[in-house]
């Protein structure tokens, strides 16, 4: 029983955590690509600004993701040669 | 939010063991830093992709052989330059 809600209270947390990294991803790749592919946002969108839509939203997942893997393997060498902390 | 507090409105968490509540503090610090870590890669992520994506619409969903090694450069200096300002704040301290 304890051990349940113990299990659960983790579940939720990491859940919240992960919706929140979704969230903030959403958000970013939105601003930055409404911001390259809509310059004049017309009466609706074209089909030349929703390809380039699919296209930036692709490479900035692929930056978020080639950012993600430099920053954990930086931070675990600092952390190996016991430098600074980041 | 009210999604945590809504799920575990039935866990009472006073009625967990010591160790049990140790354990939780200990994930609750990890998650804490995991989420800093989150935090830092995304605001990385916004801040490279500004300086190695040029400017204008994007033809090709794949990072190219010029983006791809900028974004990886433009972390490490980013972090560097992290490093010139702790030393330099450590110094003026002293």
């Amino acid at each position: 029983m304890a051990d349940d809600s113990k299990m659960q209270i983790m579940r939720q947390v990491q859940q919240e955590a992960a919706m929140q990294n979704a969230r903030m991803l959403v958000e970013k790749l939105n601003e930055h690509c409404f911001e390259r592919c809509v310059p004049k946002p017309g009466t609706s969108l074209s089909s030349g600004e929703e390809g380039c839509f699919k296209s930036c939203m692709e490479k900035y997942m692929s930056a978020w993701n080639t950012v993600s893997k430099q920053y954990v393997a930086r931070i675990q060498r600092e952390s190996a040669s016991g430098g600074l902390s980041l | 939010m009210d999604g945590l507090g809504g799920g575990l409105a039935n866990v009472d968490v006073t009625r967990l063991s010591d160790a049990d509540k140790q354990q939780l503090q200990q994930f609750a610090i990890n998650e804490g830093q995991k989420a800093r870590i989150q935090s830092s890669i995304h605001s990385l992520t916004d801040t490279c992709f500004r300086k190695c994506i040029p400017a204008g619409t994007i033809k090709n969903g794949k990072l190219d052989k010029y983006e791809e090694p900028c974004m990886r450069q433009c972390v490490d200096r980013f972090l560097d330059a992290n490093i010139v300002v702790l030393r330099e704040l450590e110094r003026l301290r002293q």
